[in-house]
């Protein structure tokens, strides 16, 4: 297929956490709220006046000086985020704002918060640390209410002025969903039988809207949505099977390329920075307040393993099934990040009830946040692709 | 043979190879006697709960109770050394949490679909996890809270040090990474291995300790919802619990799990008994004020794993409903008063004053009771005993009766462990070292539980903070329920290499350095 035209802008902008993008939009003079977990509700940290940046720690080393602070029993992600902060990397942040989302996040947070890592020369700068439920009920989107008020809009507006109006965060939420009906528009390409964008152009767009000010963005995103329609794809599609790909936090687009290098297409995105459910729009009704409605959207929605409630654990495997169906998947890889405590049990029961009670083959791997070229990944990668060619075959799918 | 304390080279009573010490200890006359009547009093327990058929049954049914045999090997590892005073505290607290296990397992079996069968009576349970703060059991007094875990995992890893590694085992041979917490790992592994006991009318399970523990609870309510048919509720008690802007919700969850029970056993709340259930809790909270009141002077008395063990089972599993624990309390503090009029000490020799943080090892529970015969280190309190100290209401009135909803999500929030685990680094971090100070410690033991994260996040600022205060502070690593990551040894040997290389100290009792335990109960 030909390149798309703005693939390596997309990819750029992937390759520091201070990209173009935050540095533009800040001299602009808009804030950046850096944030690190998919519970805390985006459009609110994107208000006039302000954007949000999920941190990542691209191009991660040494985890040396944050595994002393964290031991290396907590997961890479926060530790990366960590060591980032330690050398400095966040410091273009004017605030962060974190839900207690899992241990590792909050402690990884709290670290930076002690050693004093972020907010250098910043007089306004915060920490902000907010309770969100774990389970979608009334009581728990009270609290989500409660918390996003006191924990998001009020010192955004007593710190830096920011209109926290419902009218201020009914466009925060139409702006919010322009981006996300693009990405799904974009998304929807991969459902095609030979599809033409691959899993890692999607996922490198796709993060590149959690990283970056989505208005800077807006523009590029039309034009790939353009340039895909009318894109060609190879004639003869590579890949030996479809892939969803479920489970904890990727922000690395080397772990969807080497899925892809394997032969297997992903063609679903089911993880904590991807599509689906974190590209849903947010549809609000003119009677209630936005913020209830916001709120409400990102609890029903959730999909992350700390819901507890039975409802919830239930449609985490509902909504895998429905996704392999809608984006055709032969299998289905379950990752974790290695030592991700709530995706360590999602995955062993995620894993053991698709393969089990729906049938599908299921690959299951934990990994490093940063995976570059793992051989031992590639080639568990490389037997399930195979295995899922030999059912194809033993169901006499294959050669017709 | 001696009866002054400290006059036996205790490790001499260990044989290498074998589940069992060599011999009793002799304790002079009196004591040797009582602690000898106290251990017919603990077989006597079992004996009659092996009178019962169905017991014997459920010996053949579950593999986790073949660990009941190791009963009173347990009390004589927390005894060792002891004397007086302290001798009748442990074997008070010890034998009335033994009793209660009984009753709990002979419950389980009674109702156990697979054991008694008595319908009526499951009909009449409510399960409840085994770290969860039983506040919201206390207005139901017909109803039995019982806990399937507390038996299958918690006790027995208590009595038989290897007791959950096969669990442990199973669940990741499910797919279950080896890297989680295995207390709720091994949980997991009961119920993956359908090792655990079917009855109850329904199941509260609550969000305890850490994120582990909360999915661990998401496989067991699989098995128990899906195919034991037993509807559960998921109490979610808020993780910042300092927070005054999320006590309303945590309040809501003790609402709602109330009407749940309501529900689906039919019975209602019974104010009446709440507020007496609340009284002993307030009593309870009293007394072990006073014991670490005591603590923070040169003759602390009940200190130690007399504490930790006690306050867990008395705060957290009992919460006021079991009016013997009332009767313990008083008792204990009165041989405590007792000790303290008289300067008495539990070893020859006090050298140092310590705070045990973080999340003891379990396979080890009695490592306290070495600290101190060991190195004369006195362990003035731990983590898991500094919990709530807030009054709870105890006058039935309309205003009351809202503000007790409040008390027991409070409770709820802070039940043992979580209180320190969540919440933020104030409640983990900072108030360590003020305790540090109320109790005037010089050396923090600080618990390196490995898979627990929430600890483990805070390692270097723990460091930081002990270099900043001048105190020295010992890392003491362990996989909480198996040995087979650090054994015993491993645990003593990273105090003992520190009292030698840091403090140039020789032990008081050379014989319990290295202890040939690896394969002893």
């Amino acid at each position: 297929m030909k390149d798309l035209k703005h693939l390596i802008f997309f990819e750029n902008l992937l390759l520091e956490a201070n990209n173009e993008l935050v540095q533009k939009a800040q001299a602009d003079g808009c804030i950046c709220v850096a944030y690190a977990c998919e519970n805390t509700p985006e459009p609110l940290l994107n208000l006039p006046g302000c954007f949000s940046a999920r941190l990542r720690a691209p191009r991660t080393g040494s985890l040396d000086i944050s595994t002393y602070y964290m031991t290396s029993f907590l997961c890479e992600y926060s530790r990366a985020l960590l060591e980032r902060a330690i050398e400095g990397g966040y410091n273009f942040a004017d605030a962060v704002i974190t839900p207690d989302g899992c241990s590792m996040m909050n402690r990884c947070i709290e670290n930076m918060e002690l050693l004093k890592t972020l907010g250098k020369g910043k007089d306004k700068f915060f920490f902000e640390y907010m309770e969100i439920p774990m389970k979608a009920d009334d009581n728990g989107l009270n609290l989500y209410v409660v918390q996003c008020r006191n924990h998001i809009l009020k010192p955004l507006s007593e710190k830096y002025g920011i209109d926290v109006s419902d009218e201020a965060i009914r466009k925060a939420v139409a702006d919010h969903n322009r981006v996300c009906e693009l990405i799904r528009a974009i998304g929807d390409f991969r459902k095609e039988e030979n599809p033409r964008i691959t899993g890692y152009e999607f996922n490198v767009i796709t993060l590149a809207t959690y990283v970056a000010p989505k208005y800077l963005l807006l523009d590029k995103l039309e034009e790939t949505l353009e340039e895909l329609k009318t894109r060609e794809p190879d004639e003869k599609n590579g890949f030996r099977a479809r892939v969803l790909v479920v489970g904890s936090e990727v922000d690395d687009t080397d772990f969807v390329k080497l899925i892809e290098d394997a032969g297997a297409y992903v063609c679903a995105d089911r993880f904590c920075y991807g599509s689906l459910p974190g590209r849903n729009p947010i549809v609000l009704n003119d009677e209630e307040d936005p913020l209830t409605q916001i709120c409400r959207a990102y609890m029903n929605r959730g999909e992350c393993p700390r819901y507890m409630n039975t409802d919830k654990m239930d449609h985490r495997r509902i909504y895998v099934d429905e996704l392999a169906k809608e984006y055709k998947a032969d299998g289905i890889i379950y990752q974790q990040m290695k030592f991700c405590d709530p995706w360590a049990y999602e995955k062993m029961m995620g894993s053991n009830i698709l393969r089990e009670k729906y049938g599908y083959p299921v690959l299951a791997v934990d990994r490093p946040y940063s995976i570059g070229v793992s051989g031992q990944m590639t080639t568990r990668v490389q037997a399930f692709v195979e295995s899922i060619e030999i059912k194809k075959i033993q169901r006499g799918d294959a050669n017709g | 043979m001696a009866k002054e304390i400290g006059a036996d080279r205790l490790g001499d009573f260990y044989k290498e190879g074998s589940l069992v010490r060599k011999r009793r200890e002799w304790r002079g006359l009196a004591d040797t006697m009582y602690d000898y009547s106290r251990w017919l009093k603990i077989m006597m327990t079992l004996g009659k709960f092996v009178m019962k058929p169905r017991n014997v049954k459920a010996m053949f049914r579950y593999r986790w109770m073949a660990n009941y045999l190791a009963v009173p090997m347990m009390v004589d590892r927390h005894t060792q050394g002891l004397r007086g005073e302290y001798l009748r505290i442990c074997h008070e607290e010890q034998d009335l949490v033994i009793d209660d296990v009984a009753k709990l397992l002979d419950s389980l079996f009674r109702g156990d679909r697979r054991i008694g069968n008595d319908k009526k009576f499951s009909d009449k349970v409510v399960l409840v996890d085994e770290n969860e703060m039983t506040a919201v059991m206390m207005g139901f007094p017909t109803l039995k809270c019982l806990s399937r875990e507390t038996p299958s995992t918690y006790v027995s890893v208590l009595l038989n040090q290897y007791a959950a590694c096969h669990y442990i085992d199973v669940a990741q041979e499910f797919g279950l990474a080896g890297d989680v917490c295995p207390m709720p790992e091994a949980e997991a592994g009961v119920s993956i291995d359908d090792d655990a006991p079917i009855l109850g009318a329904c199941a509260i399970q609550c969000n305890t300790t850490c994120d582990g523990s909360l999915l661990g609870n998401g496989v067991i309510s699989q098995r128990l919802e899906k195919e034991d048919g037993i509807p559960v509720f998921q109490l979610a008690a808020p993780l910042r619990h300092r927070e005054d802007d999320v006590q309303e919700y945590a309040a809501q969850e003790i609402r709602n799990a109330i009407a749940f029970i309501e529900k689906h056993t039919g019975v209602k709340w019974d104010w009446k008994a709440y507020f007496e259930c609340a009284k002993r809790v307030n009593y309870a909270t009293e007394c072990r004020q006073e014991w670490l009141e005591m603590n923070r002077t040169p003759y602390p008395q009940v200190f130690g794993s007399n504490l930790a063990l006690y306050t867990e089972t008395n705060y957290m599993a009992i919460c006021g409903r079991v009016a013997s624990f009332e009767k313990a309390d008083k008792k204990i503090t009165k041989l405590a008063r007792q000790a303290y009029a008289k300067k008495k000490m539990a070893a020859k020799e006090y050298r140092h004053r310590a705070i045990v943080w973080g999340v003891q090892s379990h396979y080890y529970m009695d490592f306290l009771v070495w600290l101190l015969n060991c190195w004369g280190i006195v362990p003035l309190t731990d983590m898991l005993s500094m919990v709530s100290t807030k009054k709870l209401v105890t006058e039935d009135t309309p205003e009351n009766r809202e503000q007790a909803i409040y008390d027991m999500a409070w409770l709820t929030e802070n039940m043992i462990m979580r209180n320190r685990t969540h919440g933020g680094y104030k409640v983990l971090l900072d108030e360590l070292w003020e305790f540090v100070e109320m109790f005037n410690a010089d050396i923090v033991i600080l618990w390196e539980h490995m898979s627990c994260k929430a600890l483990d996040g805070m390692h270097g600022l723990f460091e930081e903070k002990a270099r900043e205060k001048g105190i020295p502070l010992v890392w003491v690593s362990h996989d909480l329920f198996d040995p087979r990551i650090i054994s015993r040894q491993g645990v003593r040997d990273q105090i003992n290499s520190f009292m030698r290389t840091v403090f140039n100290e020789e032990p008081i009792d050379p014989s319990l350095e290295v202890l040939p335990d690896e394969k002893s109960w």
